[in-house]
């Protein structure tokens, strides 16, 4: 679109505003985003969603829209494609190559859904139509908008779409169903879908939310190699501020509807000038940065967007707010003249230079009375001995007969210390839960042997030593909603585990008062259910309720990936503080390796069952050995552009291998960067034998022929072309 | 997928073996036939009664597992499913009542399914309009409506319609006028004045279930990721439903269709009762208030024997529209 007709349409003080958050129509811009605001009527009132957005998208560039949950992010992109429901009101202007969609009719908008404008969503696993082939629904793309192409030609243009987006024997695949591909592959086939018609514009709604890092990296790949041979402009929405640096081009910071800071990637994440940005920069723990600070939490919640603000909506969460802040709210206003780098804050000047954690009350490094002990004097808490748990794999109804064995935990050991926390890591049906199930279960049929605390499964399985059990170790669930009863008080979810102890009734109340206070929480709120806490409070209640009886292991089954970046930084500051004053164990799940890196002493790398290296976590995470470990490790985004820039990154090729297909030696072979590069006569080690965790000198063992071995050139990639 | 038939099939023989024996046994030891000869003018003596019994197969006077062990041979050795009090011969009988059943049932419940599922569909695209909430508020009362009432209310309407007329347009009850002669526009002509009203009856009580099921199913899917997956690709949104949302909806529906077809021949005791079709559900009802052992095995055998048909048709009404069922 040209400046010509922005200022024909938009009003005066739209254009100045635009001018100065440095938005301001630059010429050939595909997408262009003016003021647009979304509102929804609800039986709680008028929510105005979406208050004034603006940007430009040039062609092959791409946006990042990042922002906490309910910060308006999806709400835009669905008005942008017109996807809303009819209820919503939009307002403002949506212009594709000049045209204005907004106000488009459902019929009318077709002409550019999906074939100028394109988008991929969030959850791979339900985005497709179960009872279609994957062929059908790609061929149904390229059918809506060129009705005269011949059958022929939309079949090889399908084979060839599937081909672009890495499903391997793309032919065969066109006749497949999507719940005969992994997440991972449907995200690619929703990509395959996108790019049909060739979009100018493709937008993406957290596409990799919902994947594992080693499969997020290959759909960013993927995303990329789309973004190369459509040329389209990319508008990336995530709350990921580590996928978005590598990606984009420029960022939007959206706050309570609106942006409130704009700017270049490098302005964003080197110089922010607003203390959302700063706060949630400094919330993101980094996996690449072994010396140890507390994460910056933002305490509270987003407003709630009935009631319009009055003065800065992120004032009652701002550390720095001071009464100017609440008169009115500010504009985005250009940082610098003429930067291209705009901050909707009064105190901007003031900011530049200043860190995050310097603004934001960041607790200190709390510590541990056992971190002065060496680990060899400290007492064992939990000890795994060659820990097995295997499932058979069934056929048949009537007479069912053994076709395999799943090896869901495949011979673990390992020992966690007073005070010490240990992680386990892996992507998804690497065995990390099933770990944590045989650990509670503590039968004396298991295969292996458990102990805690002194305590066998061995030697004495009955209900006694199983509560003794039970004391020494309690466990913090991956989804506070869904693990704590909505019809308990808080009062009842943490006096249940003392009760079952047989506490006395003043002693419970007394430790219920410690209890919130020691997690966080108001005492006065005992009395509350738990639907009238927030997603962070209610893990606090769960983390509480754990401490209730004063274990000395507390189990932590993805503690934080329910939660949004800024909450789980308060969680994970929690749970660190508590490991120090308490002196705490942890045993730790987890997929995102930058809060395991943060959080741990130590870490095992999980693989088919099997742990590939196992090590205290600075020594693995900064010279990882195993192959495996080296390729999850470069796979996590760091927020941190010039770094992801340069950064050299391995793509696994695939995903995890069925079970049944295990390979005879060396479980990740097939897959193995290292072992695609070695000679064949080399090769033949890694098929026949199974390499075990080589004992070592320091705290890393890792169980790898041919660890630092050279690199299959073709799953390293490095992007230099910003 | 013949494997798994066969498999299926044997299940299902073995589960009606046992309902129909289970079925005999309780029949045979608490039905009394020769008390209702009593009743007959002149009364027969007990030693006539049981020799005419005897002679049909019928001896009272041997235990319930010697009764067993005979009608199982009878049935396993010659198909000879035994014989009324009255002397009738189940075998005949019953080919009679099951087309008498299939006729008055099978136009109604195939209009019953097509407008039910077809409504459904309307309702869904336009929920909360006024037509959803008529057609729907209709569905729901139809639910409540004992069936009996709604068809003596048709009943009623169309004696009305023949009294406002001053002829007789619509036959209430019974299956074709007896000793009609003439050519066969006028048989047609009394086949429609016999069909009209039952077929309307059992139509408009049996398709709000189907309605509101189809409603709701295709609700559930409306706002789905792929339907939404499917708009932005271009679709509008009538043709995103209709392509896509639809026929996932209709996977829950498809199975309930396949138990409701083979039903159709096992007929219904009410329709069958108010419109004086005598079909195999008025034959079940009555076998028992006349005390006739046979006659109710039989009914209780076939109604299982449509209940097996019915799941096998539901397994693969499923594989049928959801590929991700698969027959093992």
């Amino acid at each position: 679109m040209t400046s010509n007709t922005t200022a024909n349409t938009i009003t005066q003080g739209t254009a100045e505003r635009l001018r100065v958050a440095g938005l301001h129509a630059p010429t050939g811009a595909v997408l262009s985003v003016r003021d647009l605001n979304v509102r929804f009527n609800t039986e709680n009132g008028v929510v105005h969603a979406v208050r004034g957005i603006d940007f430009d998208v040039l062609p092959g560039k791409t946006l990042g829209i990042v922002g906490e949950s309910g910060s308006g992010k999806s709400v835009t992109s669905m008005a942008i494609m017109g996807l809303l429901p009819p209820t919503a009101e939009i307002s403002g202007s949506v212009r594709l190559n000049g045209k204005e969609l907004l106000g488009l009719s459902d019929k009318a908008m077709c002409q550019y859904r999906g074939n100028d404008l394109a988008m991929v969503f969030q959850d791979p696993l339900s985005s497709l139509t179960p009872v279609y082939t994957v062929g059908t629904q790609i061929i149904e793309a390229l059918t809506v908008h060129n009705p005269t192409m011949s059958k022929r030609a939309k079949g090889a243009r399908a084979v060839e779409l599937l081909g672009l987006v890495g499903i391997p024997s793309p032919k065969d695949r066109l006749k497949a169903f999507p719940h005969e591909f992994s997440g991972g592959m449907r995200q690619r086939v929703m990509i395959a879908i996108a790019i049909a018609n060739n979009p100018r514009v493709l937008i993406a709604d957290e596409p990799t939310t919902a994947l594992d890092v080693t499969i997020q990296a290959q759909v960013l790949e993927v995303l990329h190699a789309a973004q190369e041979e459509t040329g389209a402009a990319v508008v990336m929405i995530t709350h990921d501020l580590g996928v978005v640096a590598g990606m984009a081009d420029d960022i939007m910071v959206m706050y309570a509807g609106r942006p409130v800071e704009t700017g270049s990637v490098d302005d964003i994440y080197y110089s922010p000038r607003m203390p959302y940005t700063m706060g949630l920069l400094g919330a993101v723990p980094r996996v690449d940065v072994a010396e140890k600070t507390s994460l910056v939490p933002i305490e509270g919640i987003p407003p709630n967007l009935v009631h319009p603000p009055t003065g800065c909506s992120f004032a009652p969460r701002c550390p720095l707010a001071s009464e100017a802040c609440l008169d009115g709210e500010p504009d985005l206003r250009e940082v610098a003249q003429g930067a291209g780098h705009s901050a909707a804050c009064i105190k901007t000047g003031v900011l530049a230079d200043v860190d995050g954690h310097a603004i934001f009350a960041v607790p200190a490094v709390p510590v541990s009375r056992f971190d002065r002990l060496p680990r060899q004097e400290r007492k064992t808490v939990l000890e795994l001995r060659d820990v097995r748990k295997h499932f058979p794999l069934m056929k048949g109804a009537l007479l069912k007969r053994r076709i395999g064995t799943v090896k869901a935990v495949d011979g673990l050991s390992f020992d966690i210390r007073e005070g010490e926390c240990f992680s386990i890591v892996g992507e998804s049906g690497c065995g990390k839960t099933t770990t944590l199930l045989e650990i509670m279960e503590f039968h004396k049929d298991q295969d292996g042997e458990v102990v805690i605390g002194g305590l066998s499964n061995k030697q004495s399985a009955d209900a006694r030593a199983k509560a003794g059990m039970r004391r020494e170790l309690q466990m913090v669930f991956q989804d506070p909603t869904g693990a704590l009863d909505p019809r308990f008080t808080v009062y009842e979810v943490l006096a249940e585990p003392m009760e079952n102890l047989g506490m006395p009734r003043a002693a419970i109340r007394k430790r219920i008062m410690e209890l919130m206070e020691l997690v966080g929480l108001q005492a006065d709120h005992v009395n509350r259910f738990p639907n009238q806490f927030s997603g962070g409070q209610r893990q606090r209640i769960g983390i509480a309720r754990a401490l209730a009886v004063n274990p000395r292991l507390v189990v932590l089954d993805e503690p934080v990936s329910a939660l949004d970046v800024s909450v789980q930084a308060g969680v994970i500051n929690l749970l660190d503080k508590l490991r120090a004053e308490l002196g705490l164990s942890y045993l730790m799940v987890a997929h995102d390796l930058s809060v395991v890196r943060h959080i741990s002493n130590r870490v095992a790398v999980m693989y088919l069952g099997k742990i590939v290296e196992i090590g205290d976590v600075d020594a693995v995470f900064d010279n990882p050995r195993h192959p495996y470990t080296r390729a999850l490790l470069s796979a996590i985004p760091v927020p941190d552009p010039e770094l992801e820039r340069t950064r050299e990154r391995i793509i696994l090729q695939g995903d995890l291998p069925s079970p049944l297909e295990a390979p005879a030696g060396c479980n990740f072979a097939t897959r193995c960067p290292v072992f695609a590069a070695l000679p064949p006569a080399r090769q033949e080690k890694c098929l026949t034998l199974e390499p075990a965790l080589e004992p070592a000198a320091t705290d890393q063992q890792f169980a790898c022929f041919y660890p630092d071995g050279e690199l299959d050139a073709d799953m390293v990639v490095v992007h230099e072309n910003h | 997928m013949f494997r798994y038939l066969a498999k299926r099939a044997f299940t299902y023989v073995f589960m009606i073996f046992l309902t129909t024996s289970a079925g005999y046994l309780l029949a045979v030891s608490t039905l009394q036939p020769a008390l209702l000869e009593q009743e007959r003018i002149p009364r027969p003596t007990p030693d006539q009664v049981v020799n005419s019994f005897r002679l049909k197969g019928l001896d009272p006077t041997l235990n319930p597992w010697e009764r067993y062990v005979d009608w199982l041979t009878a049935i396993l050795t010659r198909w000879d499913w035994g014989r009324s009090p009255n002397g009738a011969f189940i075998n005949a009988e019953f080919g009679d009542r099951v087309w008498i059943s299939t006729r008055l049932f099978l136009a109604s419940i195939i209009l019953t399914l097509v407008i039910g599922v077809a409504l459904g569909v309307y309702t869904a695209a336009r929920q909360y309009k006024a037509s959803d909430r008529v057609i729907t508020s209709y569905s729901y009362l139809m639910y409540i409506v004992p069936a009996p009432i709604a068809y003596f209310l048709v009943q009623l309407g169309a004696i009305n319609i023949n009294e406002t007329v001053g002829e007789r347009v619509f036959f209430v009850t019974g299956i074709s006028t007896p000793g009609l002669d003439g050519g066969g526009w006028d048989q047609f002509i009394d086949m429609l004045a016999h069909y009209a009203v039952p077929t309307f009856a059992i139509t408009i009580v049996g398709w709000g279930a189907y309605q509101i099921a189809q409603r709701q199913y295709l609700l559930d899917n409306v706002n789905a990721d792929f339907v939404r997956t499917a708009r932005a690709k271009g679709l509008t949104r009538n043709q995103a439903i209709s392509r896509h949302a639809l026929r996932v909806s209709f996977i829950p529906v498809a199975q309930s269709i396949a138990f409701t077809i083979p039903a159709i021949f096992a007929g219904g005791f009410f329709a069958e009762k108010i419109f004086a079709w005598h079909g195999v559900g008025s034959w079940s009802i009555d076998s028992i208030a006349l005390q006739d052992v046979n006659a109710a095995t039989a009914t209780l055998a076939y109604g299982s024997v449509i209940f097996a048909v019915g799941a096998i048709l539901a397994d693969f009404a499923t594989t049928l529209v959801d590929p991700r069922v698969r027959v093992q």
